[in-house]
């Protein structure tokens, strides 16, 4: 199908920049200032442990023999050990990703879902009261400081009013119970998602509303909603079949291209509400010096942007046969 | 009539681009976002203009170093300290001055660059195009993928603390990309209209293509995303700010955010908590807006000259 | 008023009246005023007839298909006048009555050059969902097989009906736009520059498919265009519209070899041939008068080698050559 070799392109061209970004990390952190050993080797190792690991990174190597040696310990899933944690980074790595995925493609998804119907609503009564509210509400939070709308979150209906958890992703009590299920504990998540979820989403939806707003005036002026009227179709059916389900479109494009900027946001909404994620981990390794794991958890959010990219892509040549064929 | 108008201002030969921008400012002031914008920057300058003030009355004021010996703690509001003061007893109110003078440093410095990097990559992309505008391009795409904010703190954890200006050149370097994507597009269309090709059969160099003929026509594009740039870098100066890698050496309100938040004063001093936080909402909402104010201006003319 | 008497006044045939459009007038609320896009035409249309809307752009020919399809934009208005369609005035009906109406009764060819089908529907599903739309109780395989019928008519290939219009070439684009308008069996097509922005070759078949499809089905089309030899082509009675009114009207005949107002001798004369190669309409000197403020007498007589001092103040009223032909000139007799 067209569909699958449009996949396939993409997929390589993912490839290819994933492979640019880390060769550009690697000569960032052996050639930044300062001792590379030093910067991935814990200081507080034995010094047998210590050479060991210098040998298995290659650090005693010339460049060109570091950067193979790097590359096979990629796909090998090596990438030293954690300063602070003392344990391998791909394991903190690996049990920190379902939690950044579940709080990113979850806010995402949601936030552009919102945006699109309330834009829908906003385009179809351009000029009323309903219009104008929309437009400004989404404008105010489309702009308002991430940090700081979480922490007015937690202070008003975690630490005001004690609706949900202050921070954190499980509760112990929770967890630590033999007795509770699996629903049980899918709650307990889900009570500790709302918060985060409701930042993101705030962050997040303005922007899609106000594409899905803007991109519904100008499809409703094109010839085939005029077609679609003229065939007897309700104003309701010109809107639904034919005006949002083409007007969504750039909505897909802006979801696409903010995908950078929402992981910037998705990071500082772990690290506030200690959401244990990977963005969070990278700040925390960050604080803590801790260089193997910051650079694995930066590859790591880099290869999570790239990939939800392509799906993106993939979902507009679906929804787009312009693209496709 | 509309274009009768057009055709007079057009005729004032002395002064074609003061005549198109009175045109567009007469638009622009009249649209309700862009008055709300100006008007909101105009605020937050006197602000920043008025910083210098408290630390002349009385260095207690000064926003780093000046703390109040008679409190050293935070406490509320109060006619010498008109917001309070922070957990060492310093006056939040000078504090939120000298914040306003960051941001508009930070972020005019910034998006400056940014929009200078991207217009004139986007002209070389779009006038060279082959082999250049495929490299150029597919660097772009590359930047445009990584999260700016991310790796700015890898830089910081690599090379320690950054100073202001490492952040705003780091901020420049990687904010170009969606402008030169629509810089590029525009002087793709500009290629193909016949003023270009004749000033190419009369023998211009590319450069002077470039500068004389492509540029004026991409300048207001730019300009245009220079106040979205504006909005970005100020979010990322202070979202960096706010994780504690900010410049030491200044107060900015990201700062002053990381310190109620890091002394664990957000539940107990909402006098502390609440005043950085608007600032930074609303000076990125008056760059917003006033973006998207000048989106409208430009947006007309814009569609007439893809029809053309 | 004359125009009524001469709009009724076509008495040559047995055949009732589908269309009876009488004295109609529409116009737009714009920032500079009530624009009158149409200024009380009248005209009338029998079953299985053709007529011909031709005048510049900007004469108002479209806002009479959109008046007829009750689709004017939100500042259009119908500030006078009845359309009756089969005995019913069209201009009293309701949105609800007007959409079962819709396709249904009256349907329309639009510009393929337009972008007229949605470009991320498959052709096919947006014909049957002109045929569903009317038929709810139809099975969509049904709906869908009706569809394949059509794409013979208009002799495109069946399998072509799954792809999608970015797939097509114009004419083939223009051809199922053509099916969809006879998707539920229409009793008036208005087709609106349907062969604009085509080729010559294919502009030719589109046309001759058009004729024949009108001679075999039996239905009316209102045929509106700027090309005075397109035109020709298909109708049976031709209309010439001017800054919003009806100037001349009359047979195919009647019009092309006798044509008595100087603005249709212009349009006549700017085609040298009706069959010969398509050119662009030579600009009469001269502009379109203001449709906010019009003029109180002829609104062409600036642009008239023949006007009189009177014909800029007094309107002129209709003169009937013929009980088939009439024209809107006060001069016009002594040619």
């Amino acid at each position: 199908m067209e569909l699958r070799s449009f996949i396939f392109r993409r997929l390589i061209q993912v490839v290819v920049i994933f492979f640019i970004i880390q060769t550009a990390l690697f000569l960032l952190f052996r050639l930044a200032p300062g001792d590379p050993v030093e910067r991935m080797v814990d200081p507080t190792m034995t010094p047998e442990d210590a050479d060991r690991l210098v040998a298995v990174l290659g650090l005693d190597q010339p460049l060109w023999t570091q950067y193979a040696i790097y590359l096979r310990n990629f796909f090998q899933g090596e990438f030293g050990t954690s300063f602070y944690y003392g344990q391998p980074v791909v394991e903190i790595i690996w049990e920190k990703l379902p939690n950044t995925i579940l709080l990113f493609t979850t806010s995402i998804i949601l936030s552009a879902l919102v945006g699109i119907a309330l834009g829908k609503i906003a385009a179809w009564h351009k000029g009323s009261r309903t219009d104008t509210w929309l437009t400004i509400g989404s404008l105010v939070t489309h702009t308002v400081f991430l940090p700081w709308l979480a922490l007015l979150l937690i202070w008003v209906f975690a630490y005001k009013l004690g609706w949900f958890p202050i921070t954190g992703m499980i509760s112990e009590d929770v967890w630590l119970d033999p007795g509770a299920g699996l629903w049980a504990k899918a709650l307990d998540i889900g009570h500790h998602l709302v918060l985060p979820l409701s930042t993101l989403f705030l962050i997040h939806f303005g922007s899609s509303l106000l594409v899905m707003r803007s991109s519904m005036l100008d499809t409703l002026k094109e010839d085939y909603i005029l077609t679609a009227r003229a065939k007897g179709l309700t104003d309701k059916e010109v809107r639904n079949r034919h005006a949002a389900r083409n007007a969504a479109l750039p909505v897909v494009t802006g979801v696409g291209l903010g995908l950078a900027f929402s992981i910037n946001g998705g990071a500082l909404t772990e690290t506030v509400f200690t959401w244990p994620g990977i963005g969070r981990e990278l700040v925390f390794a960050v604080s803590h010096a801790d260089y193997p794991l910051a650079q694995a958890a930066f590859l790591l959010i880099a290869l999570v942007v790239l990939v939800a990219n392509v799906i993106v892509d993939v979902l507009y040549a679906y929804l787009d046969p312009r693209i496709r064929y | 009539m509309d274009n009768g108008e057009r055709f007079d201002t057009s005729r004032m030969k002395r002064s074609h681009w003061a005549a198109h921008f009175l045109e567009g400012w007469s638009v622009f002031i009249q649209n309700p976002l862009g008055k709300a914008g100006v008007g909101l920057l105009i605020l937050f300058g006197l602000m920043a203009a008025a910083s210098v003030i408290p630390p002349w009355i009385d260095p207690m004021y000064r926003p780093m170093t000046g703390v109040d010996p008679e409190i050293v703690r935070s406490v509320g509001p109060s006619l010498k300290h008109w917001l309070g003061t922070d957990f060492m007893g310093r006056d939040l109110f000078s504090q939120l001055l000298a914040g306003a003078r960051i941001a508009f440093m930070v972020g005019v410095s910034a998006a400056f660059m940014t929009v200078v990097l991207g217009t004139a990559i986007g002209m070389t992309a779009g006038y060279m195009g082959r082999t250049v505008d495929t490299l150029l391009m597919r660097l772009a795409d590359i930047i445009m993928v990584m999260p700016t904010l991310l790796f700015v703190l890898m830089l910081a954890a690599l090379f320690g603390q950054l100073n202001i200006w490492t952040i705003v050149l780091i901020i420049g370097l990687f904010r170009w990309p969606g402008v030169s994507r629509v810089i590029r597009s525009q002087t793709l269309s500009l290629k193909q209209r016949p003023f270009i090709e004749a000033a190419r059969v009369a023998g211009a160099s590319h450069l002077r293509i470039i500068f004389r003929h492509i540029m004026p026509n991409v300048l207001p594009l730019s300009f245009l995303y220079m106040t979205f740039r504006v909005t970005s870098a100020i979010t990322i100066e202070a979202a960096l700010a706010f994780l504690g890698f900010g410049d030491p050496g200044t107060v900015s309100w990201g700062m002053m955010l990381q310190w109620v938040w890091k002394t664990g004063h957000m539940f107990k001093a909402p006098y502390w908590l609440l005043p950085p936080g608007i600032c930074i909402s609303l000076i990125t909402l008056s760059f917003y807006m006033l973006g998207r104010a000048m989106d409208e201006v430009l947006d007309p003319r814009l569609r007439k000259e893809e029809d053309a | 008023m004359n125009a009524r008497t001469a709009g009724t006044g076509n008495r040559n045939s047995e055949a009732e009246d589908l269309l009876e459009v009488e004295d109609l007038s529409v116009g737009y609320r714009t920032k500079r005023g009530f624009m009158r896009a149409v200024d009380g035409i009248s005209f009338s249309l029998k079953k299985g007839r053709s007529l011909g809307l031709v005048g510049e752009s900007g004469c108002g020919k479209t806002t009479v298909g959109m008046t007829l399809m009750g689709l004017l934009p939100p500042n259009g208005e119908v500030r006078g006048g009845r359309i009756l369609f089969k005995g019913e005035d069209l201009v009293q009906k309701t949105e609800e009555e007007m959409q079962r109406l819709r396709w249904n009764e009256i349907a329309m060819i639009f510009q393929a050059a337009m972008n007229a089908l949605n470009p991320v529907q498959r052709v096919e599903k947006q014909i049957a969902e002109a045929i569903l739309t009317h038929a709810p109780d139809l099975p969509e395989e049904e709906a869908l097989r009706r569809v394949e019928g059509l794409f013979q008519m208009v002799n495109l290939p069946g399998e072509r009906m799954h792809d999608y219009p970015h797939q097509y070439s114009g004419g083939m684009k223009q051809r199922a736009i053509i099916a969809m308008a006879l998707a539920c069996n229409p009793d008036l097509i208005i087709a609106d520059e349907p062969t604009t922005a085509l080729d010559v070759i294919v502009q030719h078949q589109i046309l001759e498919e058009i004729k024949a499809l009108q001679d075999d089905l039996g239905i009316s089309l209102i045929f509106i265009s700027h090309d005075i030899s397109i035109v020709a082509d298909v109708s049976h009675d031709i209309g010439v519209m001017y800054a919003g009114q009806l100037v001349e009207y009359g047979s195919r005949e009647e019009v092309f070899g006798d044509p008595r107002h100087y603005y249709t001798r212009a349009l006549l004369a700017s085609y040298p041939t009706l069959a010969g190669e398509k050119r662009d309409l030579v600009p009469i000197p001269g502009e379109t008068p203001s449709l906010v403020a019009p003029p109180s007498g002829c609104r062409f007589c600036d642009r008239c080698d023949a006007a009189a001092e009177a014909c800029s103040l007094e309107r002129p009223d209709w003169l009937e050559i013929s009980p088939t032909h009439r024209v809107l000139c006060a001069r016009c007799l002594s040619s």
